[in-house]
């Protein structure tokens, strides 16, 4: 292959620009402190909409993440939703899917320029919100039918079942989360997936999450609360691998920073007054949403790496106009999700306290 | 009193700790940005006022392209990093505080 440079740009940041990038962040905090470390699935995006190239994006995010990633597992330890033993088997493999990711991602520069990268990570994005957003309106639709103590009594999916009947001798560990042992060797597609996603959009909770519900049959807020002991660990590989590439701006994720650890630390209150399903609700419509957003952005790529005629400037400029549009519709969704189910179980918690001291009282 | 009086001052410190970090990344933001883009190697081409930077760069490209070649030193991804962990740290220290202080708590 013929060696080309690239150029990468680092976006202008002015004083409206920090601004954005502020709130953008304490939303995206929000998101991820509800329904895992996946919060980040708002913010590659929004970061590319202010102007950053997808491989600048997906970098910056990742050295966001990872602090902001050991702050909430802190934090969700201490409620006992972590795992740490599974987080830890996980994550290591997905530091192979992440080298894999940021290998496929680098290739994807040389040959095409940043705006392949943009290109790359859109249709990834797409790609597994459709797949995981969908999967979870199904899963929400399913669960919100059934009464409190039906989902109590819930049974994990046919596939956790079998994967935990499995016996491997050599490859068994107790994972707190499923309360079962499973075998190692079944975590390893899960973590190498999870380190890929990581490494292509900065989102490996979107495989890991719903692949510890699913196949390995950990409940919702345990699997959102493990997942983030892998977020450290690949957000810390990626924010390597691609420093080294000169791809990550600190600026930018500074100032997610400053407000998505605002946000998560809401989030992460907010699950201890929700149920599982109000918290794939929550994932699965920011997630459509935003997959919806990124539709609007691919001509305009397709045009830039040269598979398309260029648009006409009218069309170009609608097309960025409604997919920003959309875009910051998924934020307020997102910020509206996350703090009406905090109030609303606040107060119905105080309620019932109150009730309680009536009653203790009578 | 007195304890909810030491949190706010403990709030404030944290703080002034985090903003202080904050304004020195923005203090020296171009110096962040230079190092970053010379991590690895990278050609330096002056677009006007702009500095613009080239990846994948090597001496014959750069040259061609007008710019000045920079062979690239590793190490300065340690600084994006260290930057994220101090921050992160102090901003998540703070931030936590904070919302005790406006008594916003999980439920026990």
């Amino acid at each position: 292959m013929e060696h080309s440079m690239s150029l990468l740009n680092f976006i202008d940041i002015g004083l409206s620009g920090a601004i954005m990038l502020i709130l953008v962040g304490f939303v995206g905090g929000m998101v991820s402190g509800f329904i895992g470390s996946g919060g980040a699935f708002v913010l590659t995006p929004a970061m590319m909409t202010l102007g950053a190239p997808g491989i600048v994006a997906v970098a910056s995010n990742s050295c966001h993440k990872f602090p902001k990633a050991i702050v909430g597992v802190v934090k969700r330890h201490k409620y006992g939703q972590v795992d740490v033993k599974l987080g830890l088997v996980m994550a290591t493999f997905a530091e192979a899917g992440v080298l894999f990711g940021k290998h496929v991602m680098t290739g994807v520069r040389n040959s095409f320029g940043a705006v392949g990268t943009d290109l790359y990570v859109s249709a990834i994005f797409i790609l597994t919100m459709a797949i995981v957003g969908g999967f979870m309106l199904k899963d929400y639709r399913k669960l919100k039918a059934m009464g409190d103590e039906a989902q109590k009594a819930q049974e994990i999916t046919k596939l956790a079942r079998w994967v935990q009947s499995v016996r491997i001798p050599g490859t068994m560990f107790y994972s707190r989360g499923a309360q079962a042992e499973i075998s190692f060797l079944f975590v390893i597609p899960l973590g190498f997936f999870t380190g890929f996603l990581s490494s292509a959009i900065a989102v490996g909770g979107l495989a890991g999450v719903p692949g510890m519900i699913y196949v390995l049959g950990v409940p919702a807020i345990m699997a959102s609360a493990t997942e983030m002991i892998i977020a450290v660990a690949t957000g810390l590989g990626a924010t390597f691998l691609y420093g080294l590439e000169g791809a990550v701006d600190i600026r930018l994720a500074m100032l997610i920073l400053l407000g998505s650890l605002f946000g998560i630390q809401i989030g992460a209150i907010g699950t201890t007054y929700v149920k599982d399903y109000q918290i794939k609700f929550t994932m699965a419509v920011i997630m459509l949403t935003v997959l919806f957003s990124r539709f609007f952005y691919i001509p305009g790529y397709l045009v830039s790496v040269g598979v398309m005629e260029p648009l006409p400037e009218a069309t170009a400029r609608l097309l960025k106009w409604v997919g920003d549009g959309v875009l910051y519709l998924a934020l307020v969704l997102g910020a509206y999700t996350v703090l009406s189910a905090l109030f609303k179980g606040m107060k119905e918690h105080r309620e019932r306290q109150s009730v309680i001291a009536r009653e203790t009282a009578d | 009193m007195a304890s909810s009086q030491a949190a706010v001052v403990k709030t404030l410190i944290w703080g002034g700790i985090a903003t202080t970090l904050f304004g020195f990344l923005f203090y020296y933001a171009d110096e962040f940005v230079r190092l970053a883009q010379t991590t690895g190697d990278s050609c330096m081409v002056q677009e006007g006022k702009k500095t613009v930077y080239y990846s994948n760069a090597t001496p014959e490209l750069c040259t061609a392209k007008g710019g000045t070649f920079a062979e690239g030193s590793w190490w300065f991804v340690l600084a994006p990093i260290a930057m994220a962990f101090a921050l992160s740290y102090a901003h998540g220290l703070f931030t936590g505080l904070f919302w005790d202080t406006l008594g916003l708590k999980p439920r026990k």
